[in-house]
């Protein structure tokens, strides 16, 4: 068929047009049906169908077709060739090249595309007919074309046509599922990108939740905790009596506990002020109290001390103080302490030294009258010897004849038996002189402490002001400490008694230490009780003189002895104002302490531990 | 001491020396050598003083009894005085058997011998007690020659 001319082709015969139309309306069948294939398809499937079901139904050499865009991803081409056209054109049949040339003919614009070219591709004989996708070509082109010269026929113009169309329809349904998919996958996307975000939202939230719910806990909890622990304390303070309580020195302002207010039986509507602290405090400890508020407002210190509270309905009432003073960054002092109510445990205590110092004398009263017997009874023995012995001789010496003999014997055992006595006395001497002076090293600062430590009790119930004046550089001195501390200790009884008739001044004590001339040291007790005459100081420290209805007037003699075996000095002097000092002074270390038949070791070794230390 | 612990003694009735426990004092002896002057109450002391032992019986022979001293209860048990002593001068505390002691044990013997007591501890309490038992008098030591001789005679009368 190749360079023959394509006429129009002769009449049919009625038989030939027959089975062309037949084969017409069979590829038109074919044609319609296509569509049902392209369902769901891309548009790339459609167009692939559609040229090889126009290739094999039409015989042509060429179907081509450009799709402008149909899935948003640019145009497509695509291209079938008969296999007898390939190998003329020789031609690579490679959609793009063979578009190139088709586009030289067809031009931009579909409107202006002849129905018909003719001898249009690479100089071979080859007739194209271009079919616009869509109305205005908007869609893409089909090109198809055939070397014979009698195309298109009626036939193959009109299934042309409908194939175009069909595909158009195709390809548009195709854009609306491929858009819709799109749509449908971008709407999916964002919805799985919005479910995850909510979800994350949601975490979040459930986390925060989860937080603010413990965190509500926890506040909850410390709220319970802080009530309990309120609670507690208040249950605290009202179980052992003890109330708290601060106290900013310069604005006088007073923070009580609830406790204190009942301790002082104070309504808690009107604050308290040390005035009305003053009207409930006991008239005879007022000067002690005051002494006590004038001395923390000058400085920062630390307090502890008792008093007593008189009560409306004049009931006693025993308090016990510690206060401990702080300065703020303005340095304001305030302070902050405890205030316990002592009294049942002040009455227990003085039930149980009243109960003890009976004990104490009855055991002092039943030791001595067990010594006392075991003597009477060493002694009587002998005795009753020497009575039986004389009275025996005088009988032997009356009787006629006298029994001289007998007589002489019965002396001879008198004398016998007054040796055996004076050697009980001699022994019970022997017993009693057995304590020995022991030397250590002292230092009197703590053995004083100790002695106030002691009688603190007895101090306050005294309602003594004691003011402790102890020499910081105090060396220690050589001796008995306990004997020393019995000496400070009766010191401070004395001054103690001295001062328990005196209400009009403060009972004020003062106890110093100090070094004293000649390498020796000094302690002195300082009262201001009553004091005495001149005249009698010689006589306060002979045995048995005491001013004292109660007192054996043994101490200060027995003290003065104890200094004097430390190779000291105690004396008495009357203070310018009332009351009276007793004073010692030891040499720290002396020559030798008379211990009177001391077995031990005096002096040296103890005093090199101290310097070591 | 006079307490003659493991001391062999020997006694003129039974010509031979008999091994003591240290309480065999023999009557018989005293009794040989009280025969001059027969029928003299026999007064026996018991107490741990020495001189006590020593002295007492001088006297007691001065007023006129036979006396025989003895260191503890114990060894005035084991003797053969028991019987024979008219008196008993007897201390309260002694180590061992005390006074006390001694005399309820003689009351459980039923030996009624009157006891005077004497003591160098000065104690009422004892004293009254050792009376309602029954002791004739109670001295404390150091008691006169005089009390002493009184006391016997009450309880020789007793007797």
């Amino acid at each position: 068929m190749h360079g023959e001319a394509q006429l129009e082709p002769p009449a049919e015969h009625p038989a030939d047009e027959i089975r062309r139309l037949q084969r017409c309306i069979n590829d038109l069948v074919s044609v319609l049906a296509l569509p049902a294939i392209w369902t769901g398809s891309e548009p790339s499937q459609i167009v692939s169908t559609l040229l090889d079901a126009l290739l094999g139904m039409l015989h042509l050499d060429l179907v081509y077709v450009r799709l402008k865009d149909p899935v948003g991803e640019g145009p497509i081409e695509m291209v079938r060739c008969a296999l007898t056209l390939k190998l003329a054109l020789k031609l690579t049949t490679r959609p793009q090249e063979i578009g190139e040339v088709l586009d030289h003919w067809l031009g931009d614009d579909p409107q202006k595309w002849p129905p018909l070219v003719r001898n249009a591709i690479g100089g071979e004989d080859i007739s194209i007919v271009p079919l616009r996708l869509g109305l205005q070509g908007e869609i893409g082109v089909i090109v198809a074309g055939s070397q014979r010269t009698d195309f298109p026929g009626q036939t193959e113009r009109l299934l042309l046509s409908v194939a175009a169309n069909q595909a158009s329809i195709g390809l548009q349904e195709a854009r609306l599922l491929s858009q819709q998919k799109r749509v449908a996958s971008e709407l999916d996307q964002r919805v799985a990108q919005r479910t995850r975000d909510l979800a994350a939202a949601n975490e979040e939230l459930r986390k925060e939740i989860a937080e603010r719910r413990l965190a509500e806990e926890r506040l909850r909890r410390e709220e319970r905790e802080l009530k309990r622990s309120e609670a507690f304390l208040a249950e605290g303070q009202h179980l052992s009596r003890t109330g708290s309580f601060s106290w900013q020195v310069a604005t006088g302002e007073i923070t009580w506990s609830e406790q204190l207010y009942r301790i002082f039986e104070f309504e808690q509507d009107a604050p308290v002020t040390i005035e009305r602290i003053g009207t409930r405090v006991h008239p005879e400890d007022l000067p002690l109290v005051i002494d006590m508020i004038d001395r923390a407002r000058g400085a920062s210190r630390d307090f502890e001390f008792e008093h007593r509270l008189q009560m409306p309905d004049h009931s006693v009432k025993y308090l016990h103080l510690v206060a401990h003073g702080i300065r703020d960054h303005d340095g304001r002092l305030e302070y902050i302490g405890a205030i316990q109510d002592v009294t049942q445990r002040r009455f227990a205590e003085e039930a149980l030294g009243k109960a003890r110092s009976e004990l104490a004398h009855v055991a002092r009263v039943t030791s001595l009258g067990a010594l006392t017997a075991s003597i009477a009874h060493e002694l009587n023995q002998p005795l009753q010897g020497i009575i039986t012995n004389a009275g025996t001789c005088l009988r032997m010496l009356a009787a006629d004849p006298p029994n001289v003999e007998g007589a002489r014997e019965t002396a001879r055992r008198t004398i016998r038996d007054g040796n055996r006595a004076s050697e009980v006395v001699t022994r019970l001497r022997a017993l009693f002189s057995k304590k020995d002076v022991t030397a250590e090293s002292v230092d009197l600062n703590e053995a004083t402490r100790e002695v106030i430590a002691l009688s603190l009790s007895k101090l306050q119930r005294s309602r003594v002001i004691l003011r402790p004046e102890l020499a910081d550089d105090l060396p220690p001195v050589t001796g008995d400490r306990v004997q020393l501390q019995q000496v400070i200790l009766n010191l401070f009884l004395n001054a103690l008694d001295a001062m328990s008739g005196v209400d009009d001044r403060p009972r004020r004590l003062v106890i110093r230490t100090e070094r004293d001339e000649g390498d020796r040291v000094r302690l002195a007790v300082q009262d201001a009780g009553v004091g005495f005459e001149p005249q009698g100081v010689d006589k306060l420290f002979e045995p048995f003189y005491t001013t004292k209805s109660g007192g054996m007037g043994i101490g200060l003699s027995v003290s003065r002895s104890i200094i004097e075996s430390h190779h000291g000095r105690l004396w008495a002097a009357a203070n310018d104002g009332p009351g009276a000092t007793f004073s010692f002074s030891i040499p720290r270390v002396p020559a030798r302490v008379t211990g009177a038949h001391s077995n031990r070791d005096i002096g040296t070794p103890a005093v090199s531990d101290t310097d070591a230390a | 001491m006079a307490r003659a612990a493991l001391a062999l003694v020997q006694t003129d009735t039974k010509a031979q020396w008999t091994l003591s426990h240290g309480v065999s004092h023999s009557c018989a002896m005293e009794s040989r050598q009280e025969r001059s002057t027969i029928e003299r109450p026999l007064v026996s002391v018991v107490d741990d003083d020495e001189s006590v032992r020593e002295s007492l019986p001088d006297l007691l022979r001065e007023f006129g009894f036979a006396a025989r001293a003895f260191s503890s209860p114990e060894e005035f048990l084991a003797s053969d005085c028991v019987s024979q002593t008219r008196c008993l001068i007897l201390d309260i505390a002694m180590p061992g058997m005390t006074g006390p002691d001694l005399q309820r044990e003689l009351k459980l013997r039923r030996q009624q011998i009157p006891i005077v007591f004497i003591t160098a501890r000065k104690n009422e309490t004892v004293r009254q007690r050792v009376l309602e038992q029954g002791a004739v008098e109670c001295l404390f030591k150091p008691f006169s020659d005089t009390a002493l001789l009184e006391a016997l005679n009450t309880a020789l009368r007793v007797n």
